[in-house]
């Protein structure tokens, strides 16, 4: 019986504790492994027009993946070397020297490590492909998947996960060179929680808490109204949400969930014992972990969500920016393009716009807060085209309907309806009732250039074009000429027309395949790295409540003797997990959503959808792991009474 | 004389707020005695077993055993040290749950050089004496606490080392297993010699060794030894010291 052979016995009988932090590690492997893969597909990337933002775009990725990965399985090591400090305790006291306890927890480590590299390895080829589909089908490019097993990323990811070895061995060997032999014998007798009295202190700081996440909160919302301080309001709200968020692990919930049990003057239930009493003080000393966990998820759902409404809102932004299918510099364009189609038999058909620049004053039906912009907000301009364009439309000579207030610009300025809309040119006035106020757009950007246009009715366009005032009058008219495929447009058309002597055109269908490969691109990468932070964080909090399981065994054991049932102790912790995940959850989600709140109006055109979709499926996912802790609790609870 | 403690004096603390856990103990152990030490809580028996037993450091002072100090002995030494001459038995048995009771016996025997043969005599002379041979394929939680604490007995004595130290090992034990386990002890220590240094607050328990150490506040208060007298009047002898030290019979 040699020691080697009692070490590998241990070892495979503990293997059921080690389940999560292998799973853990296999799947990071494979994460790490696929991105890699991906980035290295030649055949992708060929095919993708953008492929220099691509490899940015992975690059940035992945040492973010590696930043967590780090973190990640270096903490799962700290905490399983915690776990077996009776072990390695009692190896030493039968006379092993540190540096023979050493050699078995590398030994040990090898073990799982090259276990999980390999098989990480296998799997991550396998994900990489379905990874690899997903985000062709993203950026919604066709291409048929192939099977390319490339050494390189191999060599990448062993490369990477030996270095994360070297760098466990490290902590290791800190943690055996500075636990003391009697601390390690006693330490899994500490309890984490320090049972004091919350004092005066606790409730102010407990207030205080709360306060600067408010304001942070506060400050965010008002961002819009400072832009000219945007950036240093920016910092000072991060630095106070970030504070904030740890002073309120650290003190605010303990002190409220002390309201909440001084309450009930001593008359705690079981549920209370479970739940209230052990989360009190258990927050309180991992307030640092909580934070992290709670920045990292607001982080990873914000950028989420913003990319998601990037991605999201690329079609009414293509539509806004081109509401055509090919829009023309100029008559010859048109009428060259036109003569072209017509040759090839593509059915068609042209439009000739004429829209005047004309001022508007800010008042009555339009509202602008432009002055921050260091601009002058007592006059805006718009275009004016005629309602004879438009055969769905016939306006009064009284009234006008704005278009086009959807662009970024436009956040900033509010219209209401059945209000007087004044029009200025030189000394001339006209006042016009607003009718109605679409987002869409029925100009290009080439001709508005972000402004919005108004439509008003013939003789009122006239009367407009003569009192229009000689200064501008030259400049005043920009006419758009566009061109809309009847039925689909397709990029056979496209690349048709799209020939290097050809004049030059603007194409509704390129702006959308580019800006959709775009950030089909970064939406990927983006939520492939949040899912990574989910998986680390989540995995984080379960192995927190794996320990505290074990620890808390003694405490079921007796209430189980008390005579409380399984389902009545399985009660009390589902609240607790439902406390110890839904409070960073929450806070994570609320932090997400004033982040996108304050900013989302630089990403698209709608912030709703895409953001609860992205907040529902990290709920989703996260829930997992709760559910997951519950099980496990449910096990050791179980099994406590035996 | 195996084991010789000189001003030993071990505090905590940082340097605004230090307790002063032992104030200088001299400490003389000769070799195949069975030595108590009693005390109130907080009185640092259990620290004074820590220090002298290696696996804590002393704040200053020496300890010699067989004339080594060990208070200045490097980690490999020391190692090898515990490896030879030292045996633990804890309140808490510390067994490893993922070996059975045969494998956790061998455990110190597996760190060295030892002929296949050999090792199966040692355990069976061992596990004889101690009455859990039959138990040897079980595991841990298959077994009472006094067939888990006996089975940490003999893995303390199955290297055949110098001196034991135990740390309240009956303090688990309901009275029969812990008389049980003492007679056992006091038979190991009359048989192989070994030299038993045992931390208790229990009368009975220390009335089984040849020789109890009371300490009061961090210094040894006083020294009774049991000599040819019988097992019951050592007893009532402790009891009184101990009345004498607390102010009442039973410690608090």
């Amino acid at each position: 019986m040699s020691l080697n052979r009692i070490i590998l016995k241990n070892f495979f009988r503990n293997i059921r504790n080690y389940g999560l932090y292998i799973f853990a590690l296999i799947f990071s492997v494979s994460l790490y492994f696929s991105f890699v893969l991906m980035s290295k597909d030649e055949s992708a990337a060929e095919e993708l027009s953008s492929s220099t933002l691509m490899s940015t775009g992975f690059l940035v990725g992945s040492v973010l993946l590696v930043i967590i990965i780090v973190t990640f399985v270096m903490f799962a090591n700290s905490i399983f070397l915690k776990r077996r400090n009776t072990e390695l305790a009692l190896f030493q006291l039968i006379g092993l020297n540190r540096n023979k306890v050493f050699r078995i927890l590398l030994q040990e480590n090898a073990i799982i490590y090259f276990g999980s590299l390999v098989i990480g390895i296998l799997l991550g080829f396998l994900l990489s492909r379905i990874l690899l589909m997903v985000l062709l089908r993203v950026m919604q490019v066709e291409l048929s998947v192939g099977l390319t097993f490339s050494m390189e990323a191999v060599l990448q990811t062993a490369v990477l996960f030996v270095v994360i070895f070297v760098l466990l061995l490290v902590q290791n060997f800190i943690f055996l060179k500075r636990t003391k032999l009697i601390d390690m014998i006693t330490l899994n007798r500490t309890n984490e929680s320090d049972s004091r009295r919350l004092g005066v202190g606790t409730i102010l700081m407990g207030i205080i808490g709360i306060s600067m996440i408010a304001v942070g909160y506060y400050l965010s919302t008002a961002l819009v109204d400072y832009i000219e301080w945007a950036i240093p309001l920016m910092f000072i709200v991060l630095g106070l949400v970030i504070i904030g968020t740890y002073i309120t692990f650290k003190f605010s919930i303990a002190f409220i969930l002390n309201m909440i049990r001084k309450s009930k003057k001593g008359h705690v239930n079981v549920t209370d014992v479970l739940s209230l009493t052990s989360i009190m003080f258990k927050m309180k000393s991992n307030a640092f972990l909580l934070t992290m966990i709670s920045i990292v998820s607001a982080l990873s759902v914000g950028l989420m969500s913003l990319s998601y409404i990037t991605y999201y809102s690329t079609g009414s932004m293509v539509e806004n920016s081109t509401p055509h299918d090919y829009i023309f510099e100029d008559a010859e364009g048109l009428s060259f393009y036109d003569d072209l189609l017509a040759r090839e038999g593509i059915e068609h058909e042209t439009f000739e716009l004429p829209a005047m620049e004309y001022n508007v004053e800010t008042k009555g039906a339009i509202s602008a807060d432009l002055e921050l912009m260091d601009m002058d907000d007592s006059i805006l301009m718009m275009m004016v085209v005629s309602d004879a364009h438009f055969e769905s439309m016939d306006l009064g000579p009284n009234e006008t309907v704005i278009t086009g207030t959807s662009g970024v610009m436009q956040t900033f300025i509010d219209y209401s309806v059945n209000e007087p809309l004044t029009f200025t040119s030189g000394d001339y006035k006209h006042s016009l009732e607003l009718a109605d106020v679409q987002g869409q757009s029925i100009l290009p950007s080439m001709v508005t250039f972000g402004s919005p246009t108004a439509i008003v009715d013939d003789s009122v366009y006239q009367e407009f074009s003569s009192n229009q005032s000689p200064e501008v009058e030259g400049e005043g008219v920009r006419t758009m000429y566009a061109l809309d495929i009847t039925g689909e447009d397709s990029m056979e058309i496209f690349n048709m027309m799209d020939q290097e002597e050809n004049p030059y055109f603007d194409s509704q269908i390129e702006n959308y395949t580019t800006q959709m490969q775009m950030f089909g691109m970064t939406m990927f990468v983006i939520a492939f790295v949040g899912f990574s932070f989910l998986l680390t964080s989540g995995c984080i909090l379960y192995f927190k409540q794996v320990g505290e399981s074990e620890d808390e065994r003694g405490s079921y054991n007796v209430l189980r003797k008390l005579g409380f049932s399984q389902r009545e102790i399985t009660r009390g912790l589902s609240i607790k997990m439902t406390i110890t995940f839904g409070i960073p959850l929450l806070i994570g989600l609320l932090h997400a959503y004033f982040a996108v709140n304050a900013g989302w109006f630089m990403f698209g055109t709608e912030m709703w959808t895409p953001m609860l979709i992205v907040m529902a499926v990290y709920t989703a996912f996260y829930s997992l792991f709760a559910i997951l802790s519950l099980v496990y609790y449910k096990r050791v609870v179980r099994e406590s009474l035996a | 004389m195996i084991l010789e403690a000189k001003g030993i004096k071990k505090s905590y603390g940082n340097r605004f707020n230090r307790t002063e856990v032992l104030k200088g103990i001299d400490l003389d152990i000769e070799k195949g005695e069975f030595v108590s030490i009693m005390g109130a809580s907080g009185s640092g028996k259990t620290t004074l077993l820590n220090v002298l037993s290696s696996i804590d450091r002393v704040s200053s002072g020496h300890i010699f055993i067989e004339g080594e100090d060990i208070t200045a002995m490097k980690d490999k030494k020391l190692a090898n040290f515990r490896k030879n001459d030292l045996g633990f038995i804890f309140q808490q048995y510390n067994l490893l749950d993922t070996l059975t009771v045969k494998e956790n016996i061998l455990l110190p025997l597996s760190i060295r050089n030892m002929k296949k043969g050999e090792v199966e005599r040692q355990f069976e002379t061992v596990a004889n004496e101690l009455g859990i041979h039959e138990l040897g394929g079980k595991y841990p939680n298959e077994i009472s606490g006094g067939q888990q604490q006996r089975t940490s007995a003999a893995r303390a004595f199955v290297h055949q080392p110098k001196i034991i130290f135990a740390d309240e090992p009956t303090g688990a034990l309901d009275s029969k297993s812990a008389s049980g386990l003492l007679n056992k002890l006091k038979q190991m220590n009359i048989n192989s010699r070994s030299t038993i240094v045992m931390v208790t607050h229990d009368a009975t328990a220390a009335s089984y060794s040849s020789r109890v150490i009371f300490l009061k506040d961090g210094l040894v208060y006083s020294t009774l030894r049991k000599g040819e007298r019988r097992q019951e009047e050592f007893y009532k002898e402790i009891m009184s010291t101990q009345s004498v030290l607390g102010g009442v019979g039973v410690e608090s």
